[in-house]
């Protein structure tokens, strides 16, 4: 018994090592690349795209154009598909010839942000208004029906504080109110909050930081989707919903919305790519597959 | 009091039974009920024929992710299934005990990896492997991003290994002594002796398994999503991108409504027929053995 179990460490450590060693390998491929990406031959774009339906892609694909003549989504089917930042990310990471995008405020340094039309993906540039790639975080609510609790969250979240932890989360502030003060007479009761996943994480944190001023009141939030999250505001399941794209017109016949943040999205390609700024027209045109080698916007 | 307790006993074991049945009868109500109205509002020939998947345009065709899911599992078998067979047979005949003692607990940690670390370890390792050598490479340059049928298959292959050689194994042990001694008898070496009378011998055995190989295989979603590229058009090379049936559902599951929402389920029905005809195949060629 006392053998198997040291074999087993013995075999789990061996197999440990061998794989710090490929991950050093990969390492030094890397830094390798690097030094003679002026030279390389980065061929065929691969492109990478999200999943159809998410709101990022809605966002990017409306905001770039990528549509066909009846305005419907027209991203190539050659492009590769992922669900999730953190695959998108590696894989652009691994790839030098990959070109795709995300959330500004989930962009690390592992990958390098293009330059679009010659301006840089920063918060600030998206809060001038200078970097057009981006799209409003909302809430939405059925207005006469907002109970006065939901109705303190929601001045929480555009006060100084409120907006002040959106800015540290790496997104963008909409609003200068002034600094939040709980209500003298104690809130109590509970709200509930659906939509959007882009939304949600950072709705967490708002929740908790304003269940902290306000010890009675319970928030649950739920996240579904943006297209969820409206549908349950519009039918009173939710008492709130986020949304990370403009509510539609015929959404906004029967909800109130406020928009509470920024969000730039960043177009990234590989850090060994030589491609610093590409043009809209240039994204546009490698998005929907009529544009499929580097050499063509280098 | 021990024939009210036996009853009673009785009275559990059914109901136990009871809920497997239930369950897979309530998925199957669920399935059909939400699937079968939406394939017929697509169409029929639309939905199972299309070569189109373009849910923002009403285009819902699953031809390309059935395709890709036979590719992609015909693959594995294709990897997977050799490298466990024989790994199988030294386990069971070649093995010294010592490293009998190793290999058997690797193999069974290596079904206890989820599946999503499978995923990344093929993202971080396969995928640039197979983009550097066989789809960019200097001597091979098949296309592609390195991401397709062929990874996925690998990945596939190396996750299915534990079901086939835990299947195999107990197999060709079960086997009586006796076949190979006699064999040995008779003047055979041992490589022929196990190769010609004990594996023919466990055929039988060994078929039932192979059921919960293709099953592992199609049903493998979350290591197949970061490996497979993910397009949805059927894959013209081996390293072309490859969306599965799996994959479609669990990609847009999160953010569809309505009809998308719908036609996903419906892709499952299509899932589902899937195994069910797959089980029904084996069950009949092991009756007509027996």
């Amino acid at each position: 018994m006392f053998k198997t179990k040291k074999i087993v460490a013995l075999a789990a450590s061996a197999a440990l090592i061998l794989s710090m060693a490929v991950g050093c390998n990969n390492a030094n491929n890397t830094s390798s690349d690097d030094d003679t990406s002026s030279t390389v031959d980065l061929g065929e774009i691969n492109v990478i795209s999200r999943e159809d339906g998410s709101g990022t892609r809605g966002a990017f694909v409306e905001l770039m154009g990528i549509v066909d003549e009846n305005d419907k989504d027209a991203t190539t089917v050659t492009a590769e598909i992922t669900n999730s930042t953190s695959v998108m990310m590696s894989t652009v990471a691994g790839n030098e010839s990959a070109i795709g995008y995300v959330s500004l405020g989930s962009l690390y340094d592992d990958v390098k942000a293009l330059k679009v039309d010659g301006v840089e993906a920063t918060p600030e540039n998206v809060k001038s208004g200078d970097y057009k790639v981006s799209r409003p975080f909302v809430i939405c609510y059925v207005e006469d029906k907002l109970s006065d609790l939901a109705k303190d969250f929601i001045s929480y979240i555009m006060s100084a504080d409120g907006q002040q932890l959106l800015t540290d989360e790496k997104y963008i502030s909409v609003a200068d109110g002034e600094a939040y003060a709980a209500p003298e007479t104690a809130l109590s009761g509970e709200i509930s909050i659906s939509g959007s996943t882009s939304v949600g994480p950072v709705m967490e944190k708002l929740a908790a930081a304003y269940m902290e001023k306000n010890k009675d009141v319970k928030i649950s939030i739920e996240q579904n989707g943006s297209g969820a999250g409206i549908k349950a505001a519009t039918e009173g399941v939710s008492d709130i919903g986020m949304s990370s794209r403009e509510l539609k017109d015929s959404e906004k016949e029967k909800l109130a919305d406020t928009k509470i943040a920024l969000d730039g999205v960043a177009v990234i390609v590989n850090k060994a790519n030589t491609v610093e700024n590409l043009t809209s027209e240039q994204i546009k045109n490698i998005f929907l597959g009529e544009v499929t080698e580097w050499a063509d916007v280098q | 009091m021990s024939k009210t307790s036996e009853v009673l006993m009785k009275f559990v074991f059914m109901i136990c039974a009871c809920v497997s049945i239930a369950a897979v009868a309530l998925i199957c109500v669920f399935m059909f009920a939400n699937g079968v109205p939406a394939m017929s509002e697509i169409g029929f020939t639309e939905f199972l024929l299309g070569d189109k998947w373009r849910p923002s345009s009403d285009l819902y065709g699953i031809f390309p992710m059935i395709i890709g899911s036979i590719y992609v599992t015909a693959g594995a078998i294709i990897i997977g299934v050799p490298i466990g067979l024989l790994c199988a047979v030294f386990l069971a005949y070649y093995c010294p005990s010592k490293l009998y003692s190793i290999v058997k607990p690797a193999v069974e940690l290596l079904a206890g990896i989820p599946s999503i670390v499978y995923g990344f370890f093929g993202l971080m390792v396969i995928v640039p492997f197979i983009k550097d050598n066989i789809a960019r490479g200097n001597f091979i340059h098949l296309g592609g991003s390195g991401k397709g049928v062929l990874t996925a298959s690998i990945l596939l292959g190396i996750m299915i290994l534990p079901t086939i050689i835990s299947t195999v194994e107990p197999n060709l042990r079960a086997v009586p002594k006796m076949y190979y001694e006699g064999s040995l008898a008779l003047g055979a070496t041992k490589e022929r002796s196990v190769f010609c009378t004990i594996v023919p011998a466990a055929k039988s055995g060994v078929m039932a398994g192979v059921v919960l190989w293709i099953g592992r295989a199609i049903g493998e979603t979350m290591a197949v999503i970061i490996v497979a590229g993910n397009q949805p058009v059927i894959p013209e090379k081996i390293t072309s991108g490859v969306r599965t049936l799996t994959a479609n559902i669990v990609l847009e599951m999160a953010y569809a409504s309505d009809l998308h929402k719908d036609a996903l389920i419906a892709t499952a029905v299509v899932l589902f027929v899937f195994i069910l005809i797959i089980n029904t195949c084996f069950s009949l060629l092991k009756r007509s053995e027996s």
